[in-house]
């Protein structure tokens, strides 16, 4: 069909087409259309392993361990809607620096993205990263600060979608008679990382609440509080319930509550 | 465009980018950009016929797939045919721009063309004026084939027409700029 009439402007097009480029460096263009269009992402040593985290705008949105960068990516896309590419900038290299420290066991406050999340969810979330290292906390306790007392079960839906496991420490919370319970990546592992903290689970199964007779006040028994109480005074308490009971009234530090 | 009525896609080739992103390679978005971002790039240019705005169009198109192919169930991912999806996409906003622009004062307009007509590509924008003269069909059928270099299975693909009529819209609207053509000739001539 190329007969010799429209060879000119079949030419003419042909010409055209190599001489459009755009103004500006394609190679910038491209980066700002991958910037725009997928999430940096880069692996980090932690506690579990090798674990990858994904950035969203506004600071970590997901971390989690896997075998591979694809197991990653397409968790990441199933859990999202949306790709992962490596990371470049400058930005994402400070929060990196950042995860890294704070996996590694340093007080480090890292910028989270839990825009994905519903308020409670992010309530939810925003308690247990408050809970420190060395202590735990019962799923009761968290449903009570965050605002749905009894909410319990939630709670524990939560911990068990928790997008960034390790920056929300969700392995110190434990089940309301002081049992480690279960863990998204093993209940061996939810122990083994609060060993690592300097937590004994033995010592706060059965019995996650200590109270003194000296102040007539009962603590979580990893309270900062309950750990200065003098061996010879320490009482155990199986339930809140039990040490109200008894007379002690709750810690204003770590505010344990009675399950409902 | 007649997305309703595409036929069934004549060549089935698998499209081992798309495989890549169903994979989770997170190199594959990367790829996807960097293969097709100066083909869209011209191809909304001859549409928009400014650099900015070509920009912006492209951005969009882009950030539209990825929107759209990161919600996608696995194996539909991995079946895709990913360059006329992305024409079908880039056509789709660069169209819609052009609307929009249409509605804006004409005074506005006559400053975006005139900053775009440049010394040294005044070539270019005759041969896009041309192509803008042309009616609709032919100018897509044209701009894809001999702009883009489509072949006329991803013609097909692009616009959802037959090859045949991909095909004769190409002839047809080849013939109209050869006369187009010889009319700025006869001008030139009298001058």
């Amino acid at each position: 069909m190329n007969e010799p009439s429209v060879e000119r402007p079949i030419a003419l097009l042909r010409e055209t087409a190599a001489r459009v480029a755009p103004a500006r460096e394609p190679a910038v263009l491209m980066d700002e259309v991958l910037a725009a269009t997928t999430d940096p992402f880069f692996a980090a040593e932690s506690p579990l392993g090798t674990v990858y985290v994904a950035a969203g705008p506004e600071g970590v949105r997901f971390l989690e361990p896997a075998a591979s960068e694809e197991e990653f990516a397409s968790r990441y896309r199933e859990r999202f809607g949306r790709f992962v590419s490596p990371a470049g900038g400058a930005e994402v290299a400070d929060l990196a620096e950042k995860v890294a420290a704070a996996l590694a066991g340093e007080r480090v406050e890292v910028p989270l993205d839990l825009s994905r999340a519903t308020p409670f969810q992010r309530r939810v979330l925003g308690v247990v990263k408050g809970i420190a290292r060395g202590e735990v906390r019962p799923y009761v306790w968290v449903a009570s600060e965050a605002g749905a007392p009894g909410a319990s079960r939630a709670v524990g839906n939560v911990m068990a979608n928790n997008p960034v496991p390790l920056l929300v420490p969700c392995h110190r919370v434990v089940r309301n008679d002081g049992r480690t319970g279960s863990y998204a990546f093993g209940a061996g592992e939810k122990v083994r990382l609060l060993r690592l903290e300097g937590v004994e689970p033995e010592e706060i199964s059965g019995s996650p609440y200590v109270a003194t007779p000296t102040t007539g006040i009962v603590c979580h028994a990893t309270c900062r509080n309950a750990k200065r109480i003098q061996p010879h005074n320490r009482r155990a308490f199986r339930s809140m319930r039990a040490a109200v009971e008894a007379g002690f009234r709750p810690c204003e530090v770590c505010r344990p509550v009675a399950a409902a | 465009m007649e997305t309703e009525t595409r036929k069934t896609d004549a060549t089935p080739e698998p499209d081992p980018l798309a495989a890549r992103l169903a994979d989770g390679d997170p190199s594959a978005p990367g790829a996807l950009v960097e293969r097709h971002y100066m083909e869209l790039y011209r191809y909304a240019y001859a549409v928009l016929r400014e650099e900015r705005a070509a920009e912006d169009a492209v951005q969009d198109a882009f950030e539209r797939a990825f929107g759209a192919l990161g919600r996608y169930p696995e194996g539909r991912l991995r079946a895709m045919r990913l360059r006329p999806w992305m024409y079908t996409i880039t056509l789709n906003v660069a169209r819609n721009r052009l609307r929009q622009r249409r509605e804006v004062p004409v005074e506005e307009i006559s400053v975006v063309e005139s900053a775009a007509s440049d010394e040294g590509r005044e070539g270019v924008m005759d041969a896009l004026d041309a192509l803008g003269r042309l009616p609709e069909r032919q100018r897509v059928a044209v701009t894809l084939r001999y702009l883009q270099d489509l072949p006329y299975a991803e013609i097909s693909g692009v616009t959802g027409w037959p090859e045949g009529t991909a095909k004769t819209l190409v002839r047809r609207g080849l013939m109209r700029l050869r006369k187009m053509m010889v009319v700025e000739d006869t001008r030139g001539d009298q001058r």
